[in-house]
């Protein structure tokens, strides 16, 4: 065994035994390009380190073992899923959060490896194990979230990416931001919001759209632009117009994404558009959405027509919303009483139907429970707020500028512009 | 016999997350398909059929039997839902969940139309129930919708709302305080 | 999830568009009651050229003696540019009359024939009396008489608007303002520049210098208290007519109610007539009934403008009356003459049809249902016209109805003040819910400095590189039909 190597493996024992994982943290920062330079010794030394034990070294191990480039004939990609499963199970949670971007590492590299194989739904399980592990709570974002997110949509199975989707994130993981660039945080954002559009939760999707979109920019990111796409149609689907983007959309975003998107505005204005850019919403893969904005638009006419008639036949209904005939307006109207979009009775006797009013009173035990849980949530949010509040009151950098122009001399670069909200 | 077919949901989601080389055994998804469509979990159920493994759904007519219902319960076609159920020899365990599907999609048609008309053509009923007609007008009976004197037109009633959740004026004050509370500081 | 015939709905849309801007662009009225010899004598100056013009574009019946008119008063300026246009018309309107031989050879007699004489003494005469008054403009300047200058400024605009070269005048008229030593002639200066800027429709331009002269310090102390509503008229007038060109009817009835029938002398733009109408009409459009009978039946100015169209009068009248049908009938019948008015012309349409909405809302604010046959019958339309316009007029909120088409009944919609309030409070929470989340997110963000930018090989995909470049995922479709 070449004695850099040997140096490692006594680092990492020596250290970890010590608890000093911070400087553990610079050896193996620093310990890249040996490790990539012996790597036909690596298996030998995983055999020397305990996972439990010395988490930190054989996360940098494995990191290093499967980063090698393609056709290093060395390293056997047989055993990856079951060595990377073993060490998600075991790994001392405590110890890898002293460096999440390896960890984060690791698990793009299984990702990587299964979308490569094609068994992107073998990752899933470990994958929500990984995040539970690293994440300090809840609605923390990590970096491999968006590793899961992609998994689910590419394996056609979803589910499993709700629970971390539907939690709203208050905080992220350092690996996502400072320098490294911003495209696993925008992957996440895109890909939830694919998962929200095929499990039709449209209202999430938008969110999650429009969360890519006024992501700061200074450059636009192709991500951004597949996602304000999206963005439209579903608005459509949802409003059945584009509704204005916040005011903090950064510029560039604004300048470039609209005139990159022409064939998008034009389905809000004459339903030509669909045909006439027939060949740029299948080239984006956006043809299916299209046709549900299509289908949407009928049922945003028969809405309208609700709030305007008390009652009306079935072919008149057909006729000003341009519907084949009475059967479909009553097939339409139907399926629109089952979804809860509009509330009428159909008279099949004299093809008549009565346009009626929410039957809802807001009096029931359920309006209350569904008031105090929104009260709740509100409140929660709140107070959230105010905790965010306390902090920046307390934060040395607010105090000192807030209290007087004095201190301006000093750079605003300093050490704690990390924790700031400034940009 | 199984009736929580939740529990039994979530069991089957984690067979197929953990099967080996990604793909389960065939009972396994089509129990969960059937069970996706019993919880009109229509999306899901979509999903799940794109993702089993085309020689999977080949040797296992059933499988492709059970989305045949799933595809008419998204296209909305009640007929031909009630028609796809009946098309197959179910086996068990998939016939016990697909029994109380039609028992499911039946009821929740009896509901729609409650919903939806103030009179109906006895046919349409017989078609959105898949039922004979006998056994639709014992069922309207039951229902106390009435039969017009034509003897082809039924008025139906909305159904009865389920009876309000009981919570208990205890936790109720305790909420009211915590708001009020909120709200002072 | 349907199966949807896409393009059936977009093949109604195409004619419906272009019938639209047919109608605005151009049209032609075949049967004025316009006595044109009496409008024409209450212009002078560009507004009388203005409207023979425009008369003689939209009314054959009338293009022929309109455009002589014209020609005829054209004359009596330096305008040699117009008189040539205006001679060019009047040869196409002989011609595209194709009148038979005998009606050519009476009418030669009175159609005027191109002077050329004229126009080469004309030219000539007047670019002599421009060299004159820029050389008298250039000893002012010279001799640096303030007073003499800014009079200097004004006659040379007064002479290029007789010679038809309006931006020139409006030129000469603007300088003049930097040699105003009074109130009066800051004011007179302003009239100067909103006359002209009225002729070249520059509506901005109206309004800034209508506030202009308001605001000059001594406006209300400008001696003469007759002068100074004659002024006061005038600015109105002009102010009215920016706002109508501009869609503020509102404001326009406004500003023409503000008017003074015994200061009202502004040939130059418009007539007393004028005024009532226009000011008439934007009010019946845009008033509600209190401000109707306040503003405009007891108004004893206004009336006085009233007596001048009492047809007008009647209209406004009837419609205060709830006779509407009487009214949209008598509102029908001076159409055609009011589609020769220039200014007026192009919003009709409009100004019809807001004053249709409101009889229609008025019609049915008293009522808890109102039967649709009736209604119809009180406004000359058939049941089914009633319905759309019904329909149009509850989705724009404007009344609170539903209408039941299988008995043709009207229905007040009982709004539920619980109801709403309830469903108010709750998506507003939500929305709450969703911003305030979005902040958080947004404050981790920058908290993370997560942003997208520039940083050579490894960044995310940029534009320019291709789609999904950096991930092996690409967006897929939704299809909606499972198979």
């Amino acid at each position: 065994m070449a004695s850099p190597l040997e140096q490692f493996v006594n680092n990492v024992r020596t250290m970890s035994a010590s608890g000093s994982f911070r400087e553990l943290c610079d050896i193996i920062g620093k310990s890249d390009e040996v490790l990539q330079r012996n790597s036909a010794h690596l298996n030998t030394v995983l055999e020397t380190l305990d996972i439990q034990q010395h988490s930190l070294g054989v996360l940098a191990v494995l990191v290093a073992k499967f980063s090698l480039p393609q056709g290093t004939n060395d390293i056997d990609k047989s055993t990856m899923f079951q060595q990377i499963h073993d060490f998600i199970n075991n790994c001392n949670g405590e110890q890898v959060r002293f460096s999440p971007d390896l960890y984060a590492n690791l698990c793009h590299l299984l990702t990587d490896h299964l979308v490569e194989i094609k068994q992107p739904i073998r990752g899933i399980e470990i994958l929500k194990k990984a995040i539970r592990k690293i994440q300090l709570f809840d609605s923390q974002l990590t970096s491999i979230h968006a590793d899961l997110c992609q998994l689910c949509l590419l394996s056609k199975c979803m589910k499993p990416s709700l629970e971390f989707l539907d939690t709203d994130v208050t905080g992220i993981g350092s690996e996502l931001g400072g320098n490294n660039d911003s495209k696993h945080f925008l992957l996440y954002y895109y890909y939830g919001g694919m998962i929200y559009t095929a499990m039709k939760n449209y209202d999430r999707a938008l969110y999650f759209f429009e969360v890519v979109v006024t992501v700061p920019a200074m450059v636009v990111s192709h991500i951004m632009l597949e996602a304000y796409k999206k963005y439209i149609l579903v608005s459509y689907i949802l409003h059945g117009k584009i509704l204005p983007m916040p005011k903090y959309v950064s510029q560039v975003v604004c300048r470039f994404l609209k005139p990159l998107s022409v064939a998008y505005h034009e389905l809000a204005t004459s339903q030509h558009a669909a045909i006439k850019h027939r060949e740029t919403f299948v080239r984006d893969k956006n043809m299916g959405l299209v046709n549900q904005v299509l289908g949407s638009m009928y049922k945003k006419n028969i809405q309208r027509l609700t709030k305007t008639f008390l009652t009306l036949s079935l072919s008149d209904v057909a006729s000003r919303v341009q519907l084949s005939g009475p059967a479909q307006a009553e097939s339409y109207i139907l399926n629109m009483i089952e979804e809860g979009e509009i509330y009428a009775m159909i008279n099949q006797k004299d093809g008549m139907v009565v346009f009626l009013d929410s039957p809802e009173k807001y009096a029931s035990p359920e309006t209350l429970c569904v008031l105090e849980q929104q009260m709740a949530a509100c409140t929660k949010l709140h107070q959230y707020i105010q905790e965010m509040d306390e902090q920046i009151q307390v934060n040395p950098q607010y105090v000192k500028k807030s209290v007087g122009s004095h201190d301006e001399d000093i750079p605003a670069t300093s050490q704690n512009s990390k924790t700031t909200y400034s940009m | 016999m199984i009736t929580n077919f939740d529990k039994l949901c979530g069991e089957l989601e984690k067979q197929e997350l953990e099967a080996p080389n990604g793909v389960a055994s065939p009972t396994t998804y089509s129990q969960l398909l059937a069970i996706y469509l019993y919880q009109n979990d229509l999306c899901n159920a979509k999903f799940l059929w794109k993702r089993i493994p085309q020689n999977v759904t080949s040797s296992n007519p059933e499988i492709a039997a059970v989305w045949a219902i799933g595809q008419m319960l998204w296209k909305k076609d009640l007929p031909g839902t009630y028609q796809a159920l009946a098309a197959y020899d179910w086996t068990e365990p998939v016939a016990n969940i697909i029994r109380a599907l039609e028992e499911k999609v039946r009821e929740r048609a009896f509901n729609l139309i409650g919903r939806s008309y103030s009179s109906i053509s006895l046919d349409t009923v017989v078609a959105m129930t898949g039922l004979s007609r006998d056994a639709v007008l014992h069922l309207c009976r039951d229902r106390k919708w009435t039969l017009n004197e034509d003897n082809i037109t039924i008025q139906p009633t909305p159904p009865t709302q389920p009876a309000p959740l009981h919570t208990s004026s205890e936790d109720q004050l305790f909420k009211l305080t915590e708001f009020v509370s909120f709200l002072e500081n | 999830m349907f199966e949807m015939n896409t393009a059936e709905p977009m093949q109604v849309d195409v004619p419906l568009e272009d019938n639209e801007n047919n109608e605005t662009e151009c049209y032609v009225v075949e049967n004025p009651t316009l006595d044109l010899e009496t409008y024409a004598a209450s212009y002078t100056g560009f507004a009388k050229l203005y409207r023979l013009m425009f008369v003689a574009d939209h009314c054959p019946p009338l293009r022929l003696e309109a455009l002589k008119m014209a020609i005829s008063h054209v004359m009596t300026t330096y305008n040699v540019s117009l008189y040539q246009t205006l001679h060019k018309k009047l040869a196409e309107a002989v011609a595209s009359a194709g009148l038979p031989d005998v009606a050519v050879q009476m009418g030669s007699q009175d159609i005027p024939v191109l002077d050329t004489m004229w126009v080469e003494s004309k030219t000539k005469k007047a670019a002599i009396k421009l060299e004159k008054l820029d050389t008298d403009l250039k000893n002012y300047k010279t001799n640096s008489i303030k007073e003499s200058i800014r009079r200097g400024h004004d006659d040379l605009g007064d002479h290029y608007l007789d010679c038809g070269d309006l931006t020139s005048a409006l030129k000469c008229y603007s300088r003049a303002r930097d040699y105003c030593t009074s109130g009066k002639h800051i004011i007179m200066m302003c009239l100067n520049v909103v006359k002209v800027s009225v002729y070249l429709q520059n509506w901005a331009h109206v309004l800034n210098y209508v506030s202009k002269a308001e605001g000059t310090p001594d406006f209300n102390e400008v001696p003469g208290k007759d002068t100074n509503q004659s002024i006061l008229t005038r600015l109105k007038c002009a102010a009215g007519l920016a706002e109508l060109a501009t869609k503020k009817y509102k404001s326009a009835a406004k500003h023409f109610l503000a008017a003074s029938i015994d200061h009202c002398d502004y040939s130059e733009l418009l007539s007393s007539n004028n005024v009532a109408v226009y000011g008439g009409l934007c009010a019946l459009a845009t008033f509600d009934r209190s401000e109707l009978q306040k503003q405009v039946i007891v108004s004893s100015s206004f009336k006085l403008f009233l007596e001048l169209e009492p047809q007008l009068r009647d209209i406004i009248f009837k419609f205060y009356e709830s006779k509407y049908a009487s009214c949209l009938r008598l509102l029908d019948e001076i159409r055609d003459n009011l589609l020769l008015d220039m200014y007026l012309a192009p919003h009709l349409n409009s100004l019809y049809m807001q004053i249709r909405n409101r009889a229609l809302i008025q019609y049915f604010s008293p009522y808890l249902s109102a039967d649709m046959r009736l209604m119809a019958a009180a406004f000359n339309r058939t049941v089914n016209a009633l319905e759309d316009e019904l329909m149009q007029l509850i989705l724009d909120g404007q009344i609170q109805a539903r209408i039941d088409s299988h008995n043709k009944i009207l229905y007040a919609k009982d709004v539920d003040q619980r109801s709403t309030t309830f469903e108010r409070s709750l998506s507003m929470g939500k929305e709450y819910q969703r911003r305030t989340s979005m902040l958080i997110l947004r404050a981790a963000m920058l908290k993370n400095q997560i942003h997208v930018k520039n940083t050579g090989r490894d960044t995310g995909p940029q534009i320019g590189e291709a789609p999904g470049s950096s991930t092996s995922l690409t967006p897929r479709t939704f299809d909606t039909v499972p198979l």
